[in-house]
């Protein structure tokens, strides 16, 4: 295949400038928050540079996912949600249990969670799906998409791993949303929804209850379950509007703050780089998603529109209820912030979504071709 | 770019989504950091410096005490305590189970410990629990502590004093703070020790020293880190006592087996060498805490060891007090030292005769040979003569009547009789009979030793009125001066060396030194009747009279007052003779010109003598044996 210049020329070049940004400021967050006051001195863990290591991996995913024509991807939908089923159903039976629940596969060289895959199946197969029509969703077609996404939701939601069940459904709804559904249906909707919140009560569990109580009121339980809330706004709110400064952060260093290389990492950054730090970094988040939504915007065929819609969702949500759950407005869930929580998989999906977006950003010109 | 135009592929409501969603985050989240960092920020900054900074205290180190040659005499050993910091602990109530198991500690008691620690002790501080543990509980704690998360081991300092009942008077002891210590000293913490009694009590604040405050940071599994001390603990200053331990522990020996006190005293400085009152107790045991049985053992022994009966214990004074008529006699201007008075054997007063302890009487004498002979009647009329408020209020002049100020505690100012106090004490007026008996220190009057020591003292020390130290570094206080003319403050030292010579103090001659006394009998009841005076030995213990020696020794400007009360000891010059003997010999060394010549002493066969009204029985009188009576 001769090369065509305009492949180059209509990358999303922004997009990729912001996800690199925000990674570095990920490793440059997670090199803080590997330390941890010993005496006098500080030591390192090794998340950092580890997080670098699974960088090199996201990009080389990310080229994969940019060189071949995105369109491909529909036709792999299917066969890839057969797939996903399968392993889903497989970690149900044969899955390592860690700590009550069945969420990982024992591949030997590392642990494989079929739900990340599950995320992306159901991030392709909806954008196939819902951009075969451009009319709203009326009641028959918004069924059957719904019934497509509950089976591995629910999969994963009895294994159980209710943040990453939830994920499913709502990148499909964000999707949903995207295709718009018919006045009539949302009206009925907008009724009934409201209804069905206090039956979804009687299914959490007792944890997952206590987490939501604990968000109206932390101060019950400082040393239990508000503890994470509590020290997560006490670092957050110490870092003033100027901070304390790199490394300096007294919350992260001397271990008050849980979970701050994954799920609180960001509170990191918040102690030590302030209200103007934060905004920053809150903003970069929304330039980065405003680039996915171009992409969507540009996209010259409604699948690749689609897809990178999808992809707006997946981050989306993600940082909606991460920081939300870090800055003491949403239940705590385990779901990191892309880029700036440590994570293997998750960076190598994070680094293959945004090659998606850009691989749809790059290939508009060949239906002006056609 | 010319693909702009083409055909929208996206969903126009969906891209419109998409905008207000990003914005929506945008401004939902700016406002949560607005108002978490800049709205609160200062609220959580305090938080976080709470989470962190903890202060904690230092104890300082106890000033040690020494005598005046540098033994030590209080001490300061490190020892192990049991703590419990509430913050680490998971199940109190189990743990303290634990706690009374290993250390046979009671458990209610330790219930009542947490409780009251829990109100003053800081949550991540150690609350102590058990103090001074043995070695096999320590071990036994330190192999389980893994498994009692909040109990912790503390090094604390423990006061020892190696010399136990010989300094318990002087030095006192300490104990734990209690209650109200603690209310009222914000610097003491639950578990610190402090002065109770004595020395210890007195010098409080000298011993004691600044407790430091250091600054750590704390991370959330308790790790301290970056120790900044803020406030060095300062050190409690170290002590020299004045007193002389060698001599003081001969002063204990001499006592042995009787209840009494010895006072030795520099005249010209006021320093102590010596302060022993016998019986005595073991301060140490009341460290830690008496147990019950020890402190019922101690509390109810007849002898009373707690009490130190050199400051505490008042008593008559007897013939003693006699020196102080002769100077307030002298000071009043009521005589002179040519006054001569008939002693007939009795004095009457109203229908009642009042004896001189010698029958016949000692005829006609001055006061140089009244005092010698320690005639009683020449006292009475002086007694007469200025009646009992002149008496009063010269002694209470040189400091009778009132504590001498000595620095240790619960001193007692015995008691000096006037007009105006016996109204007040019994609503009756004061009889003449009264002053009679005050005149040979009988009756209500009573005297501590440290005060006869403090008033001896005053009258060669050229009537400088001394504060009695204890401490040997401090300076002389001058209290006041004796309101008396040199040269009479000289006749009455002159009348006490002349006592020695051929008085009742005989027994404390020295050929090497120029020595003083005087010995007191002091009745403890009343004898009506000279018939009723029985020899010492066959009188129960309790009615026996005390005995008093005042002494003064010069050995080539070498000076020293020794003063010697023993309980119910009968004559003084019988019981406390050979006493002050001995202490002078521990002083000056054995005296060279009696080794032979050292045998019994004369008053041995002449104890008897009434300090009062009683007469000696016949035949005491021998003109080589000198007067019994005081």
């Amino acid at each position: 295949m001769p090369f065509d210049r305009r492949l180059i020329l209509c990358v999303n070049w922004p997009l990729l400038g912001l996800a690199f940004a925000l990674f570095g400021v990920g490793v440059l967050n997670l090199y803080s928050a590997s330390g941890f006051r010993m005496g006098d001195e500080v030591s390192l863990m090794p998340f950092y540079n580890k997080q670098l290591i699974w960088g090199l991996a996201g990009l080389c995913c990310m080229l994969v996912s940019v060189l071949f024509d995105y369109k491909r991807l529909a036709a792999a939908a299917w066969p890839l949600m057969c797939v996903t089923l399968v392993l889903l159903a497989l970690v149900l039976v044969a899955g390592k249990t860690v700590s009550g629940s069945k969420r990982w596969l024992d591949l030997g060289a590392f642990n494989f969670q079929p739900s990340e895959l599950a995320k992306i199946a159901m991030l392709i197969l909806a954008a196939k799906l819902l951009s075969k029509r451009s009319e709203m969703l009326g009641w028959l077609e918004l069924f059957q998409i719904m019934a497509v996404g509950l089976v591995p939701a629910l999969l994963i939601i009895v294994e159980p791993d209710l943040g990453s069940g939830l994920s499913v459904l709502l990148l499909l709804f964000g999707l949903i949303l995207y295709r718009g559904i018919a006045a009539s249906v949302l009206k009925v909707i907008a009724v009934l929804a409201p209804a069905l919140v206090p039956c979804g009560w009687f299914f959490l569990r007792p944890y997952q209850k206590q987490r939501i109580l604990t968000l109206l009121d932390p101060e019950k339980d400082p040393l239990g379950s508000g503890y994470h809330i509590i020290q997560s706004r006490i670092a957050i709110g110490s870092g003033q509007m100027w901070g304390k400064g790199f490394l300096e952060g007294t919350q992260s260093q001397l271990r008050y703050l849980p979970e701050k290389h994954t799920d609180f990492a960001i509170a990191v950054f918040a102690e030590e780089w302030g209200f103007v730090g934060s905004i920053v970094l809150l903003a970069l988040f929304c330039l980065f998603l405003y680039q996915i939504y171009v992409t969507a915007k540009k996209s010259k065929d409604r699948f690749g529109s689609f897809l990178a819609a999808g992809v707006f969702f997946y981050f989306f949500w993600q940082i909606l209820i991460n920081m939300g759950m870090v800055l003491g407005i949403m239940p705590v869930v385990g779901i990191p912030l892309p880029f700036i929580s440590y994570g293997g998989s998750a960076t190598i999906v994070n680094f293959a979504l945004v090659g998606i977006v850009v691989n749809v950003s790059m290939r508009r010109f060949m239906f002006k071709k056609n | 770019m010319r693909f702009e135009s083409e055909t929208q592929h996206a969903p126009r409501t969906g891209l419109i989504l998409l905008q207000a969603l990003i914005l929506g985050l945008f401004c939902l989240f700016t406002l949560r950091f607005w108002y978490l960092q800049v709205h609160k920020g200062e609220y959580f900054a305090k938080q976080a410096l709470d989470n962190q900074m903890r202060q904690m205290l230092i104890h300082s180190a106890r000033g040690r005490v020494w005598d005046r040659n540098g033994v030590p005499v209080a001490v300061s050993e490190p020892s192990f305590a049991l703590g419990l910091v509430r913050e680490d602990c998971e199940d109190v109530d189990k743990t303290l189970d634990k706690v009374a198991e290993w250390t046979g500690a009671d458990r209610q008691a330790l219930t009542e410990t947490f409780k009251r620690g829990k109100k003053r002790v800081k949550p991540f501080e150690p609350l102590i629990l058990v103090t001074d543990l043995p070695f096999d509980a320590l071990a036994r704690i330190e192999a389980n502590s893994v498994f009692w998360p909040g109990l912790r081991i503390v090094v604390r300092q423990k006061r020892h004093y190696p010399e136990g009942d010989l300094l318990a008077h002087v030095l006192g002891y300490v104990a734990e703070a209690n209650e109200e210590e603690l209310e009222a000293n914000p610097a003491l913490a639950l578990g610190d020790s402090v002065g109770k009694q004595g020395l210890e009590l007195t010098l409080e604040d000298r011993l004691r020293g600044e407790k430091g405050r250091k600054q750590v940071e704390v991370d959330a599994l308790g790790r301290q880190h970056n120790e900044q001390v803020l406030l060095e603990p300062e050190a409690g200053s170290n002590i020299q006592l004045s007193i002389d331990l060698g001599l003081q522990r001969r002063c204990a020996e001499l006592l042995e087996g009787q209840a009494g006190a010895i006072v030795v005293m520099q005249p010209d400085t006021g320093k102590v060498l010596a302060l022993v009152s016998r019986p005595s107790f073991d301060n140490n045991l009341f460290v830690l805490g008496v147990p019950t049985d020890k402190w019922k053992e101690i509390r109810d022994n007849p002898m009373h060891p707690i009490q130190n009966r050199t400051t505490q214990g008042v008593y008559p004074p007897g013939s003693i007090f006699k020196l102080l008529m002769a100077a307030a006699g002298l000071a009043g201007g009521y005589i002179t030292p040519e006054t001569r008075a008939l002693c007939t054997g009795s004095y009457k007063v109203g229908n009642r005769d009042f004896h001189c302890w010698k029958k016949g009487g000692h005829g006609n004498l001055d006061l140089e040979e009244a005092l010698v002979h320690s005639c009683d009647v020449y006292f009475y009329k002086l007694g007469e003569r200025m009646g009992i408020d002149k008496i009063h209020d010269f002694a209470e002049s040189v400091g009778f009547g009132q504590p001498t100020g000595v620095d240790l505690p619960h001193e007692k100012g015995g008691l000096m009789p006037s007009k105006e106090w016996k109204k007040k004490r019994f609503g009756q007026p004061w009889s003449r009979g009264e002053t009679i008996n005050a005149s040979i220190g009988q009756g209500h009057v009573l005297v501590s030793p440290l005060q006869v020591a403090r008033f001896v003292s005053s009258l060669i020390n050229g009537g400088k009125l001394l504060k009695p130290l204890l401490v040997d570094t401090d300076e002389p206080v001058v209290q006041g001066t004796l309101p008396l003319k040199d040269e009479y403050r000289e006749l009455i030292a002159k009348a006490m060396v002349e006592t020695t010579e051929r008085g009742t103090a005989r027994s404390i001659k020295r050929t090497d030194a120029t020595m003083g006394g005087k010995t007191g009998t002091a009745q403890v009841v009343k004898l009506i009747d000279a018939n009723n005076r029985r020899k010492t030995e066959d009188m129960p213990y309790k009615y026996r009279d005390h005995a008093w020696l005042a002494s003064f020794g010069d050995k080539n400007g070498e000076r020293y007052v020794v003063v010697c009360l023993v309980e119910h000891g009968g004559h003084g010059g019988t019981a406390g003779g050979p006493i002050v003997k001995a202490v002078y010999d521990y002083l000056y060394g054995e005296d060279p010109g009696v080794k032979t010549a050292h045998a019994p002493k004369a008053p041995q066969t002449a104890q008897d003598a009434g300090a009062s009204p009683p007469a000696a029985p016949a035949g005491t009188a021998e003109p080589d044996i000198p007067e019994a009576g005081d």
